[in-house]
């Protein structure tokens, strides 16, 4: 048996009767870990949160927690008997009481344990300072939000789990509370699964990231191999990382694409030479290089403030996407013609 | 799996939902049984004239209360002139006036030497005014006095539709060109309709359940026939079959007011927009007459009846004197305390059930026994009766003595009838509680029992307060049932009134009508901004 902090194994989770997030597998090897999952809406990650929690049955699988089975087919500990926090989307505290009062809710939980942050350091923390004496109906989404998730640390649990926590916080004070956050939970070491669509969430608040597509969980691993080594088209797609060219491997460390000519590279996974295959291109492999005999066409160009992300078409109808730092001396228009350094090279060659 | 749901809730929810069902088996499965005589009397002779007469009496009562409802509810919607937010909530005192102590009045006022008399003679000197002072009785002054007293359901339930109509769709009428008329008639109207229909159809509802205004006014009706069937003749089997054809059109009702009902709620726009707006201010003739007709609805539908009532207890005080209020404000908190427990406790373990097994059946279960109120108290009184008589052949001990005649038994009616409000009181209630409350409870390790009483009840203690006054209101006014199933010598406000009324000593039941009333109007009162809010 392994020691793992929390296991989930081979658990399928109903989110209706059609929709199925089947056989999913993963634990989380310490306590004090990040877990984020990542999807689109409505795949079921919230049910995969509430199922956890103890809100939902499971028919298949076990779900292991500190060593004890906590669900599985004929077995069911009951929310409150579990010390798992969940904290809500949408709006859940309880509309009778103030703001503080919520939170006092959580501290009844676990009093004897101790915690570094009282109540008082953690309104502070959580900018809740102003709304304290408010009730639910006056306070915005976003700050139910925050007060729902200080009730939740508040509570101490063995497990926290944020159901997209920063979706109705605006950018800035996102960003601060991601940091933050992250910091609380580093500083207490609460073991938590933060579900979100947000991929560049999930990758910095993360020790390690499981994508949920199709109904299964694709790949469970840490952020940097999720970003560079995606083991699907899926995940490709969805992370909206690149286009795929056909290619041809032509030797241990080559690839030939019709108009792009020879790519050079490491094979993340070891390829038949002579079989036909899809490349990943992603906006960071190509460089700019206006001398370059290799020209393609500008259909598009996206300022993202520190850089451009030229949008190129090939003869082929592919539309490949090109970094270029946005200091860069001359922009190029759209219908101009765009060169690409040759002979290509690419740290990380991923194909399908 | 299913076995493990057939818990305390399914039990409790099953027992309620029984106990509001065998009533109305009794009444139809009597109906198969073999007809007396006496039933075939009546079908030969009078049965057509008590369906006729009650379908006289319902269109009568449903154009009338059309007018009045949606008359003041359009004046105080849409119309600015002195005193419309006092109107607002006045037109409203008229639930505290029961049709049939409406009817004390209408007689009192109009008979022989009655008030009308009296004043007339102090106006212009005793004369023979009897013959010019009209007769306000019979199949008429029924109308007139249910219609006073039921307008408030289409008044309210109007109000709140024409409240929640945005100012939206009247700008974009008159910007279509439509006139201030054809607005009314093409937009304001038809997008009310569904509310109009739900209020008149508790209007019909209540009409056809009258018992104690046509009894007074001897109008042989169907819930009259049914009384009388049983307690003239001791037949219990014809008071049911009457109840059969009554329960028909109720069912008709019935079906109309909730298909109505859940289209309303298409009518209700979210957040936003019907604050806005602008009542028109009114002046000259078109002030005059909105306001006469508000403070003339006003005056006939509540200060009337308590004028009259008051100027009968001053003119004749022996009568105050040998009523013993004390005991009659006894029994009747005594019926209301005993029924609002009973009923809230249920209502708390129906809805807490339904909640927390999620069951379509059990959510089924309830909305079936929330349904008694759609039944007659007659109605439910007789077929009590049928059943306990019927089930006292089984049991030994004093199963009908238990039953009949004894506080608890009425108490157990009483839930059958108002079981609605408090259930539903309690459902919405519970509708604002989201579900992730409970669960975010559940996580911050409360059990379930805690979830509820640390989180539930003190969130719904208004919601509980609320009905019990709801439920205060009916008790009050309540006459059949109380009149049927009574222990001896038991009395309220309302049987002491009626029972001096039948026994034509009106000037007896001015006192308890007017205490009747009094009560009733604050407990109204104190229920105004619901009654008022969109409900």
């Amino acid at each position: 048996m392994s020691n793992s902090f929390l296991e989930i194994k081979d658990v399928t989770f109903a989110v209706s009767k059609l929709n199925k997030v089947n056989n999913v597998t993963f634990d989380m090897v310490k306590e004090g870990e990040i877990i984020c999952l990542l999807g689109p809406s409505g795949i079921g990650k919230t049910t995969v949160l509430r199922t956890i929690a103890g809100l939902e049955k499971i028919q298949s699988g076990k779900i292991i927690l500190k060593g004890k089975v906590i669900s599985s087919s004929n077995f069911h500990l009951e929310p409150e008997k579990r010390n798992i926090a969940l904290s809500f989307q949408e709006n859940s505290l309880f509309p009778h009481y103030s703001v503080i009062d919520n939170i006092k809710f959580g501290s009844e939980r676990n009093k004897d344990k101790k915690f570094i942050y009282s109540t008082n350091d953690l309104i502070n923390l959580l900018h809740l300072e102003d709304i304290k004496k408010k009730y639910p109906h006056e306070i915005s989404a976003g700050e139910a939000q925050r007060v729902s998730l200080a009730r939740s640390l508040i509570s101490k649990p063995d497990l926290l789990l944020l159901d997209e926590p920063f979706s109705n916080i605006d950018q800035s004070l996102k960003e601060e509370l991601q940091k933050k956050i992250k910091e609380i939970i580093n500083e207490i070491k609460i073991s938590t699964i933060i579900v979100t669509h947000d991929s560049y969430e999930a990758f910095y608040m993360g020790n390690k990231c499981g994508i949920i597509l199709d109904q299964s969980l694709k790949q469970f691993d840490i952020p940097y191999n999720i970003y560079h080594y995606p083991n699907s088209i899926e995940i490709v797609n969805f992370l909206n990382r690149g286009v795929l060219i056909d290619a041809l491997v032509t030797g241990e460390m080559t690839l030939q694409n019709e108009e792009l000519g020879i790519i050079m590279g490491n094979f993340v996974k070891k390829q038949k030479i002579g079989s036909s295959v899809k490349l990943l291109i992603q906006p960071e492999d190509l460089s700019h290089d206006d001398k370059s005999s290799l020209r393609l066409e500008v259909v598009d160009r996206k300022f993202r403030g520190t850089n451009f992300i030229y949008i190129l078409k090939t003869n082929s109808n592919k539309f490949i996407p090109v970094l270029v730092d946005s200091h860069h001396a001359h922009q190029h228009r759209i219908k101009d013609k765009f060169g690409i350094r040759k002979p290509i090279h690419i740290d990380h060659l991923v194909c399908f | 799996m299913k076995i493990k749901q057939i818990n305390l809730w399914y039990i409790s929810s099953f027992f309620i939902s029984l106990l509001v069902a065998l009533p109305i088996l009794t009444v139809f499965l009597s109906f198969f049984e073999t007809t007396t005589d006496y039933f075939f009397l009546l079908k030969n002779t009078f049965l057509l004239q008590y369906i006729s007469n009650s379908i006289l009496l319902l269109f009568g009562v449903l154009l009338l209360s059309f007018l009045f409802g949606v008359g003041a509810a359009y004046c105080v919607s849409f119309y600015d002139f002195p005193g419309v937010n006092f109107f607002k909530w006045a037109l409203i005192l008229s639930f505290a006036v029961p049709a049939y102590i409406y009817a004390y009045a209408l007689t009192a006022f109009f008979e022989n030497y009655g008030t009308a008399f009296s004043i007339l003679t102090y106006l212009f000197g005793p004369n023979e005014y009897n013959s010019i002072i009209p007769k306000v009785d019979g199949l008429f002054g029924s109308i007139v006095s249910i219609s006073f007293s039921l307008f408030g359901y289409v008044y309210v339930l109007t109000r709140a539709s024409f409240y929640y109509q945005s100012q939206n769709l009247i700008d974009v009428g008159r910007n279509l060109g439509l006139s201030p008329k054809k607005t009314l008639l093409k937009i304001i109207l038809p997008s009310a309709r569904p509310a109009i229909v739900v209020g008149l159809s508790l209007v019909a509802m209540e009409t056809l359940s009258d018992f104690g205004t046509v009894s007074f006014f001897s109008v042989s009706t169907l819930t009259t026939a049914i009384y009388n069937a049983w307690i003239a003749f001791d037949d219990l089997a014809s008071a049911n079959q009457l109840s059969f054809i009554l329960l028909l059109f109720i069912l008709f009702l019935f079906f109309i007011e909730n298909f109505s009902r859940k289209r309303a709620k298409y009518h209700t726009p979210s957040k936003g927009g019907f604050d806005t707006r602008i009542k028109i201010k009114l002046s000259g003739y078109k002030l005059f007459y909105t306001v006469s007709f508000c403070g003339l609805l006003f005056f006939c539908s509540f200060l009337f009846p308590v004028l009259q009532m008051l100027y009968w207890v001053l003119k004749f005080p022996k009568y105050l004197q040998d009523l013993n209020i004390l005991n009659l404000v006894f029994n009747t908190l005594l019926l209301v305390v005993l029924s609002c427990i009973l009923m809230i406790i249920f209502s708390f373990v129906a809805n807490y059930g339904c909640r927390i097994t999620k069951s379509k059946f059990l959510e089924i279960l309830t909305t079936f026994s929330v349904s008694g109120y759609a039944i007659p108290g007659v109605i439910l009184a007789v077929a009590f009766i049928t059943l306990v008589s019927y089930l006292d052949n089984f049991i030994f001990f004093n199963f009908k003595t238990m039953f009949i005649g004894s506080i608890f038994g009425l108490v157990v009616v009483y839930f059958v009838r108002f079981f609605a409000l408090s259930a539903n009181g309690i459902k919405s209630g519970y509708l604002k509680i989201n579900h992730s409350i409970d669960e975010s409870a559940y996580l911050l390790g409360y059990s379930k029992f805690k979830t509820f009483s640390k989180i539930h009840i003190p969130y719904l203690k208004n919601s509980v307060l609320l009905i019990s006054i709801l439920i205060a209101i009916e008790i009050i006014k309540e006459l059949p049932i109380t009149l049927i199933l009574r222990p001896f010598n038991f009395e309220t406000f309302a049987t002491i009134a009626y029972i001096y009324a039948s026994q034509d000593l009106l000037e007896a039941a001015a006192a308890p009508s007017l205490f009747l009333i009094l009560i009733a109007s604050i407990f109204i009162l104190l229920v105004s901004r619901y009654i008022l809010s969109d409900k």
